[in-house]
């Protein structure tokens, strides 16, 4: 079919379109039957916390399952060699692989440790909301605004196709000339910027608005993790920023920073990998963070060697900027720079071998109780130890010319993105599901999610390191018998809808969990120990009249040891000031109408959603919350 | 209880500190940038690009807005309005022919043939300096913003917390204009 | 331990025709000893962490008579958390001292030979396009999608790219080296066994990244020397 603009669609596209507006047609009939339309309003325009949290893991989830099809996509057309499956081949698969790796990495990771970051770092400081709660708003509506932009592009048969590394001069309009990596451009940037806000955001939260007492070093882990995380995100976003733009004067205004005559392909590798590498443990650490909260919980003793887990966690994000070279050895940077970037990779074993250890020794002479959380805890423990194990492997400089770029990198990412960040993720939302919503997941049904995306996990990685020990070279769309990896690539097929099947235990557990209406549970149903349970479930909006005053890490858990209430008061700082407004899903849309103009380069459409943007500056800053907050102070 | 406003303004200052950490790595990875591109081997040599009295100019307008705008901080200081608009008054009129200067120079640099494609070191100057005269741009009409604003009936501690928060910007501002002719002109004028 | 069954089997299965452990190449050979022995390193690791993960389990799992207990608190052990700083950066010095040797033995025999020729060196420039390799041999002969070498020769492989970034990677003979539009990179190794091996294009490069892939055929000086007349 050959349409104008978006010219010659193949199959897949239009089944998409019809699945969605039957998908589309449908859910505005439900919400409208069953009379949501409020309560989303009211989630739209919400500066809480909570709520934002919650639709960060919504549309996350909404991602995951596009990632997700184009994972049972690639596996499915890699199930044997020589496959022809639907249109998967060449062009479509390379669009594929791209959406699935931007997707997973920047629209379905990120999000969900933010959303859980938004749900519970407030709570476990003892704090009312965010510092910023209107700019939190923004920030969610960017990443809203740059994941539509992302996604859309592939029902506009334009999806990205230079792989989420979009390595020059491939990405630049010489060889990728549609407006494909435009949508890539634009989404990365948009949603970028939100994350940026993000960590602006968490930053100053954790800096100013802990309860009472707090110390940092009284500070529950998963706060810590995000204090690091958000500091490397402060450093590591820009570059990509700066990448991105330098990358779109390539594409747009004929300059030739990274290809053509004199330009340097090198270059935007280096700017990629100085954000990319510290990127990864953006991932991971908050993953981190929730496991040592879970795993302290549900041993029931506190973390084993907080400071040094403390250490550990600041060392890691510190080596993370010292490593992206290492995503480079091949390029031919001579020997001393590789073995310098072997040795600092290498380095970072040491602090999270640490961390295991600590892990491991927080159940010794505990109670292990095995809740739904604590096995997403316990099995990341032996899976992320095999994805830090080949990490090493892979910093063997020279062993790496081998494994560079083969299907072993990509089993050693996906042990530590899966094994560390998606575990987490989940162990996150089973262990703070109550706070969101005030409702249990039901356990059986997490458990069998567990264990079914835990084995299709392992079927379906570990059988890739052996297919790239024995040539298979990443992002391949087709492979030969001769290649002797047919074996290794049909277990992992059968492995990834294993993993596919899981999940329908998990949207079966929310729609159980919410159909039936099972009895909502009290504040502090995991028997924890840091604030955020001697809170109501779900988190009210003000969720402490009075701060509890704090004495130790784990206050909470050792008052109710000693059978005493948390001492609380209502000396402190004012708190941020929550409002209602619209105002930031409106800025999303126009940007993303800007974004639109750029990436057909129609130039009227620029200057309107540009326009619309600098004005949506103007309307912050006359109706500004704090105007009427001030005055009232003011009188008083 | 702590008055609202001052804590919050001091949220919002440390928020916007953050803020500035982001861009300055911005602009310091445009700085790299430019310095790995320059002088490139082929087109335009800055040397021949460049000349002292338009940079010398520039920088003396956009400079003293920095010192104007101290009247407008001494104003805020002592709430006097005059000082207020003194400051604001002097200073968006100097980055305004900063802003001037900056076009005329632009403008000329691409009628004598030294586009952005020309080569890579001026694609990294024109997407640097023009980042920074984009960061002016957005400040003269923050200032304008600030100016009626300043008519209008306002808390006064809202308004000394936006118009302190456009000094840090501007002054930020000003800072890596310092580094531009340092890094960016300075090696190539003499 | 499932996982633990899966490595043995796999790896007993195809470990010793995997590719990249069957080295045709004294530097591909180097490549191999140091993956099995970062291997043999990371799986006592591996093995000194699983044996602990299972016995707290097995030991310190909530039981019936125990749901009430609450544990003696502890904060940690300092001597203990030295012991798994320090031992951990032995195993890495271990692992690092032939990283590096091996880095400097693989990687400088690729930058050498910029100014005096090597006589005793065969030179073949490679020049990688969307989607083809095309070998030059010394004697101008040229070959697309075959490379032929001789056996026990030392050879110099000079590459470039007519396009985007390509990656050469024939895992019996030598690890990647990635080719670029803007300079010239070079990859040297001495091939000592017979025999046809598989050539991929290991870097994406666009649609057809997945075909561009070439055969390299080891032979005897004297047959080299036929095939080149016959070219």
């Amino acid at each position: 079919m050959r349409l104008p603009i978006i010219g010659y669609v193949l199959s897949d596209v239009i089944v998409s379109w019809i699945i969605t507006l039957i998908i589309g047609g449908f859910l505005l009939w439900w919400l409208t039957a069953k009379r949501k339309w409020p309560l989303i309003l009211d989630y739209i325009g919400t500066t809480d916390n909570r709520k934002i949290g919650t639709m960060y893991i919504l549309f996350a989830i909404l991602f995951f399952i596009r990632g997700g099809m184009d994972a049972m996509f690639i596996r499915t057309q890699l199930a044997v060699p020589d496959n022809d499956f639907w249109v998967f081949q060449a062009d479509k698969y390379n669009e594929v692989f791209t959406t699935h790796g931007t997707v997973m990495i920047f629209f379905v990771a990120m999000p969900l440790l933010i959303g859980l970051m938004n749900i519970a770092v407030p709570l476990q400081l003892g704090a009312n909301d965010l510092a910023f709660p209107y700019l939190n708003a923004i920030s969610f509506w960017l990443f809203v605004s740059g994941a539509f932009i992302f996604n859309m592009a592939f029902f506009f048969n334009a999806a990205p196709n230079a792989g989420w590394t979009a390595y020059a001069p491939l990405s630049n309009d010489t060889f990728t000339s549609g407006p494909n990596n435009n949508y890539y451009i634009f989404g990365l940037q948009i949603s970028g910027l939100g994350t940026i806000f993000t960590a602006i955001n968490m930053i100053v939260t954790i800096a100013r608005l802990r309860a009472p007492g707090m110390k940092l070093s009284r500070m529950p882990l998963f706060p810590w993790a995000t204090l690091v995380t958000s500091s490397l995100i402060l450093v590591a976003f820009p570059v990509l920023t700066v990448a991105l733009l330098l990358l779109m004067f390539d594409r747009f205004y004929g300059t030739s920073f990274f290809g053509g005559e004199f330009g340097s392909p090198v270059y935007w590798q280096h700017l990629f990998w100085i954000f990319g590498h510290p990127e990864v443990y953006i991932l991971v650490l908050p993953a981190f963070g929730i496991f040592s909260d879970i795993i302290s919980t549900f041993s029931r003793k506190r973390i084993y060697g907080y400071t040094s887990m403390v250490i550990s966690i600041t060392l890691i994000g510190l080596l993370g900027f010292m490593v992206w070279a290492h995503h480079m050895f091949t390029v031919g940077l001579g020997a001393l720079a590789n073995s310098v970037f072997a040795i600092t990779t290498m380095l970072i074993a040491v602090p999270t071998g640490i961390k295991v250890f600590n892990w491991l020794f927080t159940m010794r002479k505990g109670v292990v109780r095995m809740t739904t959380p604590m096995l997403f805890a316990l099995g990341f423990i032996p899976t992320f130890v095999i994805g830090g194990v080949t990490g090493v492997m892979l910093a063997v400089a020279a062993a790496d010319y081998q494994y560079h770029d083969s299907y072993f990198v990509v089993a050693h990412f996906h042990y530590t993105m899966i094994g560390g960040t998606i575990l987490g993720a989940f162990a996150g939302i089973y262990y703070w599901y109550p706070k969101m919503t005030g409702k249990m997941l039901n356990e059986k049904l997490g458990k069998w999610h567990f264990w079914l995306f835990i084995i299709g996990f392992h079927l379906t990685f570990l059988p890739q390191h052996f297919a790239g020990l024995n040539g298979m070279p990443r992002r391949v769309f087709t492979y030969t018998w001769e290649d002797g990896v047919f074996l290794f690539n049909f277990v992992s097929t059968i492995g990834a809808y294993l993993m596919g099947i899981s999940m329908l235990f998990v949207l079966w557990n929310l729609f159980k969990t919410h159909r039936s209406g099972t009895s909502s549970v009290d504040g502090d149903p995991w028997d924890g120990r840091t604030l955020e349970w001697t809170t109501d479930s779900p988190a009210p909006e003000h969720p402490f009249p009075n701060v509890p005053v704090v004495d130790r890490l784990d206050a909470y858990w050792y008052a109710k040891v000693n059978q005493t209430n948390l001492p609380q008061t209502k000396d402190v700082r004012p708190d941020p000031i929550s409002i209602r407004t619209f105002q930031p899903i409106l800025l999303a849309g126009v940007l993303m109408v800007m974004s639109i103009g750029f990436i057909y380069h129609w130039m009227w459409l620029q200057i309107l959603g540009g326009g619309s943007v600098l004005a949506f500056f103007l309307i912050r800053s006359w109706t500004d919350e704090r105007n009427e907050a001030y005055r009232k102070g003011e009188k008083s | 209880m702590k008055q609202m406003s001052d804590v919050l303004f001091l949220d919002k200052r440390f928020g916007f500190f953050l803020y500035l950490v982001v861009e300055a790595i911005m602009f310091a990875t445009l700085f790299a940038t430019y310095i790995i591109f320059t002088p490139a081997e082929r087109g335009a040599h800055p040397s021949e690009v460049f000349e002292w009295k338009t940079v010398a100019l520039t920088s003396i307008f956009l400079l003293s807005s920095s010192g104007t705008l101290l009247m407008a901080e001494k104003g805020l200081k002592n709430w006097s309005r005059k000082w207020i608009w003194v400051g604001l008054v002097t200073t968006f009129l100097l980055g305004a022919i900063f802003m001037g200067l900056e076009i005329h120079e632009f403008y000329k640099y691409a009628h004598e043939g030294y586009t952005l494609s020309m080569n890579n070191f001026l694609g990294a100057f024109y997407v640097l300096v023009g980042l920074h005269a984009s960061h002016v741009a957005f400040g003269l009409g923050w200032m304008i913003n600030l100016m009626i604003q300043f008519t209008k009936d306002m808390p006064r501690a809202l308004f000394i917390e936006k118009h302190k928060i456009f000094n840090y910007y501007w002054h930020f501002v000003d800072v890596v204009w310092v580094l531009i002719v340092t890094i960016v002109y300075l090696p190539y004028l003499f | 331990m499932k996982k633990t069954g899966w490595i043995l089997t796999l790896f007993l299965l195809s470990g010793c025709s995997l590719r990249v452990l069957d080295p045709a190449s004294p530097y591909a050979d180097k490549i191999t000893r140091l993956i099995y022995l970062s291997f043999g390193i990371m799986m006592l690791v591996f093995v000194v962490v699983m044996i602990l993960f299972v016995h707290f389990l097995k030991k310190f799992h909530e039981t019936s008579d125990r749901v009430d207990e609450i544990p003696v608190d502890e904060s940690g052990n300092r001597k203990l958390e030295i012991t798994w700083t320090v031992l951990p950066v032995l195993l890495l010095v271990i692992l690092a001292v032939p990283t590096v040797t091996t880095t400097y033995q693989l990687t400088s025999g690729a930058s050498q030979g910029e100014g005096g020729q090597d006589k005793e060196r065969v030179i073949i420039h490679v020049k990688a396009e969307q989607f083809r390799w095309e070998f030059t041999y010394e004697g101008g002969e040229v070959s697309y999608d075959k490379l032929v070498l001789p056996l026990d020769k030392e050879v110099e492989l000079r590459l470039t790219s007519e396009d985007v970034i390509h990656s050469f990677w024939a895992p019996n003979l030598a690890g990647k080296i990635d080719v670029f539009p803007d300079k010239e990179t070079r990859l040297v190794f001495t091939a000592n066994k017979l025999g046809d091996f598989q050539g991929k294009c290991a870097e994406f490069c666009g649609s057809h990244h997945a075909l561009m892939r070439f055969e390299t055929t080891v032979m005897e000086a004297s047959a080299y020397e036929t095939w080149l007349q016959d070219q």
